[in-house]
């Protein structure tokens, strides 16, 4: 047994020895590619403007992440359309494999790379080796913290603020004598939970509607936002006249604790943010209101867009929001139903 | 002064035993003062609905550790399993797909055990590491197959999932669906543990690999055993996971091995192997979901809340080896 053991532990040996040395090899290939395809200069000369295919890299949050895995397929299948070739890194969660995933695509030589950050602050010693390498940085769903906007060329994405404001919005619209609502956040201190709860809070609370309380996941997780809505069903029961949850997903579970406490899902107002499948369908069947969607396809699209438009020499506009989708009973017809 | 020695050192002994178990009682005290809502029968359901699943997954997790190893996987697992049930309900129909999906648990148990054995990895600190990457290719795998898109089962579904609706909310008299099967489930392993002659292996090899193997005590049959346990009480977990949120995706089971391995930890199963028991693990799994009940009802942020499951997982594992020490 012992024998075999060695045996099998030096073939692997051999193996992850030559994988290293073949990888070393392309390094050292790519290596000397990044400052000619990089360069804003040298991109025009190096791409050939529209006639070359240059590489682009997509360095998703998280492929566990629905929307993420949606736009980094959108990615792979709009590229050529802007004669790019896309490739798609997975941070998995992970605000350090982040940076070294923009390493390794600085290292591959690419044209751009759309960050789509897991920690706003963490990814931008990262985006600055990108920008000294002179490699275009696109921003994607999430944008740097104010103030390091030269780290970046252009940010493409939906404003969570607005999406918080426009929930809020739709509660004082919906119960103009008031109401006591409850908030389950999304994943506690990733940018969207931030910024959708920061945006929701204050034009709430200038209202005559009543947060009885709010908490957040730990991650974008339905079974985990089911569970804080069976406490909070236990906590203020029938008082809980609308819900606002930071995702789709999550109000599935939301409705299901409803259902299993015998609540009209119906009489309720329920308020999710995406535009996601489920959120499209919740509204479909009745029992979900109001999903305010992200256009993951016009995402995508703008940057490839304005990643063709930097080859090709053209200037761009920095920041980019595609407008949010507000899919409701009386508008759902007028949207394709996604596909994530 | 002997007597009063003896009751000091009694004092002290029940202390070090039940610290954790007082801590609880006190927040939960404090919960049903602060919140009188705790103690309706409405949050009883509640708390009987959360402690399905986790109990599930804690109970094959329990033969795990009782072996002396540990198993990182669940996480993957139970996603993966999710993801072949959910594929599998329009084709073969819901029981089939449960039965398939709970066959499914027990391979991958299968597939752990030989993938450690064959290593030779035979410590714990190895099985870790081991079963942390096949955690992380069960979800790929698991992804892969789902495309990375979350499958609900009102859209994805053609045909009926209401066996699925009738174990996430229905009820056999006072008990919630996934309490009658954690019912079933730990008569049967508790009688595997202390009535058969492998329940017993699994505690020697627990207790000292090498005079277990001296003593003709078949070692790699007891991993092959425990793995394969908990491969499918996390199939089983995955089933009723699915039922209650009638959606799959990576995320469902994301931080569940902490709080699987906290609730045997707390239930008094010594994480180095050889002594515990299934019965333990549901006072575990209890304090586990009570944690977060009360946090909730008392409006604690996420951030205490796994600053507090973080700190007594380390108090609990601290007064587990001073006990064995």
């Amino acid at each position: 047994m012992k024998l075999v053991n060695k045996k099998v532990i030096g073939v692997l040996l051999v193996f992850v020895m030559v994988i290293a040395l073949a990888g070393c090899g392309d390094k050292t290939e790519n290596a000397t590619e990044v400052p000619e395809v990089g360069t804003v200069e040298g991109t025009e000369t190096n791409t050939g403007g529209a006639t070359e295919e240059a590489t682009i890299a997509f360095i998703c949050a998280d492929m566990g992440n629905p929307s993420q895995a949606y736009a980094s397929s959108l990615f792979e299948a709009y590229a050529k359309d802007y004669n790019l070739k896309a490739v798609i890194f997975n941070a998995a969660g992970d605000a350090q494999l982040e940076a070294s995933s923009v390493q390794q695509a600085i290292a591959q030589g690419v044209a751009a790379i759309y960050v789509n950050p897991n920690d706003i602050n963490a990814i931008l010693p990262a985006l600055q080796e990108a920008k000294d390498a002179g490699i275009i940085v696109g921003m994607f769903s999430s944008d740097v913290p104010v103030g390091s906007e030269d780290l970046r060329d252009f940010f493409v994405g939906v404003d969570d603020n607005q999406a918080g404001v426009e929930a809020a919005n739709a509660f004082i619209a919906n119960f103009p004598n008031g109401a006591k609502i409850v908030e389950v956040g999304g994943q506690a201190g990733h940018d969207a939970q931030i910024k959708r709860h920061g945006a929701f809070e204050p034009v709430i609370s200038n209202s005559n509607i009543e947060v009885l309380g709010s908490q957040a996941c730990d991650q974008w997780s339905t079974d985990q936002a089911l569970a804080i809505m069976d406490d909070f069903i236990v906590k203020y029961g029938d008082q809980i006249e609308g819900v606002f949850c930071h995702w789709d997903g999550g109000l599935t579970g939301v409705i299901q604790a409803l259902d299993a406490a015998g609540m009209d899902t119906k009489g309720m107002f329920l308020v999710g943010i995406d535009g996601s499948q489920s959120g499209v369908q919740q509204v479909k069947d009745g029992t979900q209101d109001l999903t305010i969607g992200q256009d993951f396809l016009a995402m995508s699209k703008k940057s490839l867009e304005l990643t063709r438009d930097v080859l090709d020499g053209k200037t761009v506009t920095a920041q980019n929001f595609i407008p949010l989708m507000l899919v409701t009973p009386e508008t759902i017809d007028d949207f394709t139903f996604p596909e994530w | 002064m002997t007597r009063q020695i003896r009751l000091g050192s009694v004092f002290n002994t029940l202390l070090k035993e039940y610290t954790i178990v007082i801590g609880i009682m006190v927040l939960v005290l404090i919960t049903s003062i602060v919140e009188p809502r705790f103690m309706t029968s409405g949050n009883m359901i509640n708390i009987m609905r959360q402690f399905g699943p986790l109990i599930l997954v804690a109970l094959g997790m329990t033969f795990v550790i009782l072996a002396g190893f540990i198993d990182l996987s669940v996480t993957g697992q139970l996603f993966l399993v999710a993801v072949i049930v959910m594929k599998l309900i329009d084709p073969i129909g819901q029981i089939p797909a449960m039965l398939v999906g709970v066959a499914f648990g027990g391979l991958f148990g299968y597939f752990n055990s030989k993938v450690i054995i064959f290593s030779g990895a035979l410590t714990q600190a190895e099985a870790l590491f081991i079963t942390y990457g096949l955690s992380t290719a069960y979800i790929g795998i698991g992804q892969m197959i789902s495309n990375g898109k979350t499958m609900n089962m009102s859209i994805d579904l053609t045909s009926s999932y209401s066996m699925f609706q009738y174990v996430g909310l229905g009820f056999i008299g006072p008990f919630s669906i996934s309490f009658v099967i954690f019912l079933v489930a730990i008569v049967i392993l508790y009688f595997f543990q202390s009535k058969t002659y492998m329940g017993r292996s699994v505690m020697l090899t627990g207790g000292n690999k090498t005079a277990a193997r001296i003593a003709g005590i078949p070692i790699y049959r007891s991993i092959t055993i425990v793995y394969m346990i908990c491969g499918i009480m996390t199939a089983i977990g995955a089933i009723v996971f699915m039922s209650r949120a009638t959606t799959v995706t990576s995320a469902m089971s994301i931080g569940l091995e902490t709080d699987v391995i906290l609730a045997v930890v707390l239930g008094g199963t010594y994480l180095g192997g050889g002594r515990g028991s299934v019965l333990r693990t549901i006072i575990g799994a209890l304090i586990v979901i009570l944690i977060s009940n009360c946090m909730n009802l008392l409006g604690i942020t996420i951030f205490w809340q796994d600053i507090t499951r973080g700190a007594i997982l380390i108090i609990a594992i601290w007064l587990d080896a001073q006990k064995n020490n």
